[in-house]
């Protein structure tokens, strides 16, 4: 991994937290056969880059560039 | 009159509120004097589902439960359909499959084997539920907002619609929920990122010969 893609990564990473960290903490994120988690630990699987991580970080950065698409005025 | 075999396990959260809404699903089947086997529980067994598939004869398949690309599930987990080992058992059927990532392997095997239709999801299926709820799960309001759009599919079935007006009355449902969660700015717009995520994945799959 080069420089670059390693901190545009840890960028990622930082957005998808942030953005987690905003979710009511009654909250229970159900994903499928993965289990359901509370934001906390959604926060930490994000961190830890594993498969859970990857597919809530793979959520949050569709829905963003859904966003930039314009999927509002569709 | 139409048949129905439906596949309900409850072990856990996720597949207690699957079971829990699907409640809706038997209650309209009830009302439409669908023939129905309820699989629920113990019950959603592959050998069970296997025996309710050969002897019933249904024109409607409801799985629902944790799934992977190429299997679903039934009750504590047990495999209940694998591609490439048992996807025949649904020929001549419309399914949906109320489950993770199926649509990846098992929809597409099914339908090309001989399922007539196969609804479903090609990623992760995703909702959010309200913690101390999981007791009540109809209760949960947050959760209604993912599951009503979801079972849409299993009531416009029931309702004699075609596979694709079936998906199109779900995909529908879930951009009403959407944009009424959009226009309201209220705190609940946090869950606009999943909405979308399973109005994107959810698939129909057609037999084409």
């Amino acid at each position: 991994m080069t420089k670059n893609t390693l901190q545009l990564t840890e960028k990622i990473k930082h957005l998808v937290k942030a953005r987690l960290a905003v979710l009511p903490p009654d909250s229970l994120i159900s994903i499928g056969s993965y289990g359901s988690f509370t934001k906390t630990e959604l926060i930490s699987h994000v961190e830890k880059d594993d498969a859970i991580g990857r597919v809530i970080t793979e959520i949050e950065m569709e829905y963003l560039r859904s966003l930039k698409q314009g999927i509002f005025y569709a | 009159m139409l048949k129905l075999v439906i596949t309900r396990p409850s072990y856990e959260t996720t597949t207690k509120y699957l079971f829990a809404w699907n409640q809706k699903v038997i209650k309209t089947a009830k009302i439409k004097s669908v023939e129905t086997t309820d699989l629920s529980k113990q019950y959603a067994t592959k050998r069970n589902l296997t025996d309710a598939l050969f002897q019933s004869k249904p024109d409607l398949v409801f799985l629902n439960g944790h799934g992977a690309p190429d299997m679903i599930a039934g009750q504590d987990n047990e495999i209940l359909i694998k591609a490439g080992i048992n996807e025949d058992i649904l020929k001549g059927k419309h399914v949906h499959a109320l489950s993770c990532e199926t649509g990846k392997i098992l929809g597409p095997a099914a339908v090309s084997i001989g399922a007539k239709s196969y609804i479903g999801y090609k990623e992760p299926f995703v909702f959010i539920a309200s913690k101390g709820k999981a007791a009540k799960p109809l209760s949960d309001k947050r959760a209604s907002l993912f599951l009503d759009p979801a079972i849409e599919v299993s009531l416009s079935l029931l309702n004699g619609d075609s596979p694709t007006a079936s998906y199109k009355n779900s995909q529908k449902a879930t951009l009403k929920t959407i944009r009424a969660l959009a226009a309201s700015g209220k705190k609940d717009s946090f869950l606009l990122r999943y909405l979308f995520w399973n109005l994107k994945h959810q698939v129909c799959l057609l037999q084409t010969k």
